[in-house]
C-alpha cells in the first residue's frame, strides 16, 4: 500500500468516525429503545389476546416484515412530503428503524412470552397476585432473559443496517466514507476502513452482550 | 367452611363434571382419589377459578357463589383466603425461595417487607427449608420445590389449601419428604383437600376419602370406613386393584 493510501486512511479515520459516533450510535440507540417500548407493548397485546388490538398487532407486523427496509425509508422521507408531512431526515430514520425494528422484536418478544409456564401465572393468581402484577413482576423479567440474545443479534443488525439510512441523507458514517471515496477515488481501502468501524462496534456490543446476559442469568440457570 | 353444589364442567361436548356435590369442614382434610380422567384435577382447577366452571354453587367464608356468573373481585377475595399447590410446583423461576413465599404477602397483600420476610422465613423454617431461602428454583430438588410451595400456600394464611397431586412428580425418594410436611399441616388443623394417588396418605392422614369416577362422587366416606368397610361396589374393586402393599 502506498504512503499515499495510509495517508488517506489516517485522514479520513476520525472523519469516518466522528459521524459514527454523532450520528450511527445515536440513531441505533434511540431508534432500538423506541422499538423495544413498541415490541414489548405489541407483543403483551397478542400474548393477552386483547380484542381488536390483536389482529392490528398482526397487522402491522405483517406489513413491516413484508416490506424493505430500503423502501419504507423512501415513502416516509420522500413520499411523505406528498401528503404535507416532511421530516428530517434524522428523526425520519429513527421512526422508520424503530417501527421497523419494533415489529420484528414484537415476535421476539411474544415467542419469549409464551416460553414462560402457564403454571408460574396459575401460581401468581392463585396467591393473589394481580395479571398485571404477574405479568410485570413475574412473565417479563423471565421473558427478557430468554429474548435477550436474539435481540442483541437485532441490535446488532441495526447497527449495520443505519447505513441504509445514508440513502435519505442522514450523514451517518457510510454517507461520510461515499464522500471520501468521492473525493480520493480510494474505494477499497476506504470502504473496507468503514467496514473495520462497524466490526468494531458490533463487537463493543456482542461484550455488551456478554455482560448483560451474565447480569440477567438468576442461579445458574434459566428456568426450573 | 365449604359447600359445593351441583358443579358442572364440560370440555368440548365431553362432561368431566357431572353434578358434583361436596362439603369440607373446617379442619377436614379430604384426599380425592380415582382413576385417571376422573375429573379430580378438574374439581380443584374449578374450584379456585383456574377452570371456570360451567354451572354450580359454592359457599366460602360464608358467602354463596353463583359458578357460572364469577366477577373477577369475588374471584380475587376468595383467592385471598385460599391457597394452591400444584403438581409440577409452579415456583416463580425468577425468585428466590424466600421471594417466592413473600410475593404473595408483598405484592397482594401489601404487608411490610420486614414482616412479609420474617413470616415467610417462618414458613420455611416450618417445611425444613430455611436454610435454602436464598436458593433459587433451579437449584433445588424437585422435593425441595414442592415445600417452598407449601410454604408459599401456608404463609397467606389461608382458610384451606387446594393440593393437586402434590408428589406425582417427585422422584420416588422424595415422596416422603412432601408427604411428611403434609402430614405436619394436617396434624396442625389446616383444612386441606388434596387430589392424590398416595393410598398411604388418603388412608394414615386424611379425615375424609372422595372417590371420584367418570366425573361422578362415587363414594364419600370417612377414610378409615372407606378403606375398611367401602359402601359401594366400585369402591371395592378400585382397592382391590390396587397395588396393596401401597397401602
Amino acid at each position: 500500500m502506498t504512503d499515499r493510501v495510509w495517508g488517506i486512511l489516517v485522514d479520513s479515520f476520525p472523519k469516518i468516525l466522528l459521524p459514527g459516533l454523532r450520528m450511527t450510535i445515536p440513531l441505533t440507540v434511540i431508534a432500538f429503545a423506541l422499538a423495544m417500548v413498541i415490541a414489548t407493548v405489541v407483543a403483551l397485546i397478542q400474548f393477552a389476546h386483547v380484542k381488536v388490538l390483536t389482529p392490528l398487532a398482526r397487522f402491522y407486523i405483517w406489513v413491516i416484515r413484508g416490506t424493505p427496509l430500503l423502501v419504507q425509508l423512501f415513502v416516509v422521507f420522500y413520499g411523505l412530503p406528498n401528503l404535507g408531512v416532511y421530516l428530517d431526515a434524522f428523526p425520519a430514520a429513527v421512526l422508520v428503524f424503530s417501527i421497523n425494528e419494533g415489529a420484528y422484536c414484537a415476535e421476539t418478544m411474544r415467542g419469549a412470552l409464551e416460553s414462560v409456564s402457564v403454571g408460574q401465572i396459575e401460581a401468581g393468581y392463585c396467591v393473589g397476585m394481580s395479571y398485571t402484577q404477574i405479568m410485570w413482576r413475574i412473565v417479563l423479567p423471565q421473558a427478557l432473559r430468554t429474548a435477550f440474545p436474539p435481540l442483541s443479534n437485532s441490535l446488532i443488525s441495526m447497527v449495520k443496517d443505519t447505513s441504509l439510512a445514508a440513502n435519505i441523507t442522514v450523514m451517518e458514517m457510510f454517507m461520510a466514507t461515499q464522500r471520501i471515496v468521492a473525493r480520493t477515488y480510494e474505494p477499497l481501502a476506504l470502504y473496507l476502513e468503514v467496514a473495520l468501524i462497524y466490526l468494531l462496534f458490533s463487537t463493543a456490543m456482542t461484550a455488551l452482550q456478554r455482560w448483560g446476559e451474565k447480569k440477567l442469568t438468576v442461579g445458574g440457570a434459566l428456568h426450573a | 367452611m365449604l359447600d359445593i353444589r351441583h358443579l358442572k364442567k364440560t370440555y368440548e361436548n365431553t362432561p368431566v363434571l357431572k353434578d358434583i356435590s361436596l362439603h369440607v369442614n373446617k379442619g377436614d382434610v379430604t384426599a380425592v382419589i380415582g382413576p385417571s380422567g376422573s375429573g379430580k384435577t378438574t374439581l380443584l382447577r374449578c374450584v379456585n377459578f383456574l377452570t371456570p366452571a360451567d354451572s354450580g354453587e359454592l359457599t366460602f367464608g360464608g358467602r354463596t357463589y353463583d359458578l357460572s356468573r364469577m366477577s373477577k373481585k369475588d374471584i380475587a377475595a376468595i383467592r385471598m383466603n385460599t391457597g394452591f399447590v400444584f403438581q409440577s410446583f409452579n415456583l416463580f423461576a425468577n425468585k428466590t425461595a424466600l421471594q417466592n413465599v413473600t410475593e404473595g404477602l408483598i405484592i397482594a397483600r401489601h404487608m411490610p417487607k420486614d414482616e412479609a420476610n420474617s413470616i415467610a422465613t417462618q414458613a420455611l423454617e416450618r417445611v425444613g427449608l430455611k436454610d435454602r431461602a436464598s436458593h433459587y428454583p433451579s437449584q433445588l430438588s424437585g422435593g425441595q420445590q414442592q415445600r417452598v410451595a407449601i410454604a408459599r400456600a401456608v404463609a397467606t394464611n389461608p382458610q384451606i389449601i387446594y393440593f393437586d397431586e402434590p408428589t406425582s412428580a417427585l422422584d420416588p425418594e422424595l415422596i416422603g419428604e412432601v408427604l411428611a410436611v403434609m402430614k405436619d399441616l394436617a396434624s396442625s388443623g389446616m383444612t386441606m383437600l388434596v387430589v392424590t394417588h398416595e393410598m398411604r396418605f388418603a388412608r394414615d392422614v386424611s379425615s375424609r376419602v372422595i372417590f371420584m369416577e367418570d366425573g361422578n362422587i362415587v363414594e364419600e366416606n370417612d377414610s378409615r370406613a372407606f378403606f375398611e368397610a367401602p359402601r359401594q361396589e366400585r369402591t371395592r374393586r378400585f382397592l382391590r386393584t390396587i397395588d396393596r402393599s401401597a397401602i
